[in-house]
């Protein structure tokens, strides 16, 4: 079954659902709905999970995630070392795709808050606002327009040209 | 006997001359009485059978008949071994690499027939990066290899004291010097 998500990135407000005092004699419809849709689907999902729970109880596999070890990066390979290019590539592909994860990961708690503090998210979500905001300028900064032929030479050519950049300004 | 008869054409012949009398109606319709259209057991079941003159669809409703039989003869086998396999299998579950342990390469993926997958039909990632890197340092030797023997070519060229652009010379035995062999020739 999958698992639940972080409950410390996506933290869930107070809940403020008030005391329910009957006023009327009429049957509650929000409740005969919810009993509904817990009767017709909620029970039926969770009995069918729990016997496949029990009939995949004996057979778990695991599955990890793959540790790459760090090689040297283009600017210490040789030149016409292609086998150190090769691998400096590689490894900058693999920081590339974790980069990536990282902007969806942090776009997403930022989402998350808005949809949880509704009207007032602007006050209450500074923190992931300026995350994001801050990751995502470093993300364009560092990998903005390479295109879908990226490439490890092209990032490089990119940061030098952000360093003259950096070096012209002062002047 | 032969009165009978006269009896029933006869009565046969007034039922003919006046249908609606009470007397009259064909007790057996199986004799040669008029057949009773007034009277016959209508029942409102389907309908009355029309002909609808309509182009064919004969070679429409073949099409999908086999497309239908065509797409579900692999389809239905490969549905059911997806759910079997989801069912009584199931995916792996996230868990931390243990101390010395160096996991086997399908072991990074959830799904189970990924897994398998990679463990039967691919080759290792490892393997696969190997394979590439080997035909990199193949390609590199080799372009080595062009660089130097250009260089080479052009030191041997120029230098001359080198095995390659050697000129052959004549073989010393086939000068004629016949014509220079005496002082007054």
């Amino acid at each position: 079954m999958p698992t639940d998500f972080d409950k410390d990135a996506y933290p869930e407000p107070p809940r403020q659902t008030p005391v329910a005092e009957k006023q009327t004699g009429l049957p509650n419809p929000a409740l005969i709905v919810a009993k509904l849709f817990y009767y017709s689907v909620d029970l039926p999902v969770t009995t069918f999970r729990g016997v496949v729970g029990k009939i995949q109880a004996g057979n778990k596999s695991v599955y990890y995630h793959q540790k790459f070890r760090r090689v040297p990066e283009l600017t210490q390979c040789r030149e016409g070392d292609f086998l150190c290019y090769y691998e400096a590539e590689m490894q900058w592909r693999r920081d590339y795709k974790v980069d990536q994860e990282i902007v969806k990961a942090v776009q997403d708690r930022m989402r998350a808050c808005h949809q949880r503090e509704g009207h007032s998210h602007q006050q209450n979500c500074m923190k992931e606002l300026q995350l994001f905001s801050d990751v995502a300028k470093a993300y364009n900064s560092r990998y903005g327009d390479l295109g879908a032929y990226a490439s490890g030479r092209k990032c490089l050519m990119k940061q030098k040209e952000r360093m003259m950049a950096g070096l012209k300004s002062p002047d | 006997m032969v009165g009978m008869s006269v009896l029933r054409s006869a009565a046969a012949f007034a039922a003919r001359l006046n249908p609606l009398k009470h007397g009259n109606n064909a007790v057996n319709l199986l004799s040669r009485t008029i057949p009773r259209t007034d009277k016959v057991a209508v029942r409102w079941g389907h309908g009355k059978k029309m002909f609808v003159v309509k182009p064919t669809d004969f070679y429409d409703r073949r099409f999908l008949h086999l497309l239908k039989f065509y797409v579900l003869l692999t389809g239905i086998p490969v549905a059911v071994l997806i759910t079997c396999v989801n069912v009584f299998i199931g995916e792996a579950e996230l868990a931390e690499i243990p101390e010395d342990y160096e996991p086997e390469h399908w072991e990074y993926y959830k799904h189970p027939i990924t897994r398998w997958i990679s463990r039967n039909i691919y080759d290792s990632p490892v393997k696969d990066y190997e394979k590439m890197m080997a035909a990199i340092h193949i390609e590199q030797l080799k372009g080595e290899m062009r660089l130097t023997q250009l260089e080479v070519r052009q030191q041997m060229r120029t230098k001359g004291d080198g095995p390659w652009f050697q000129v052959e010379t004549l073989d010393k035995s086939l000068i004629d010097n016949s014509h220079k062999s005496t002082p007054d020739n």
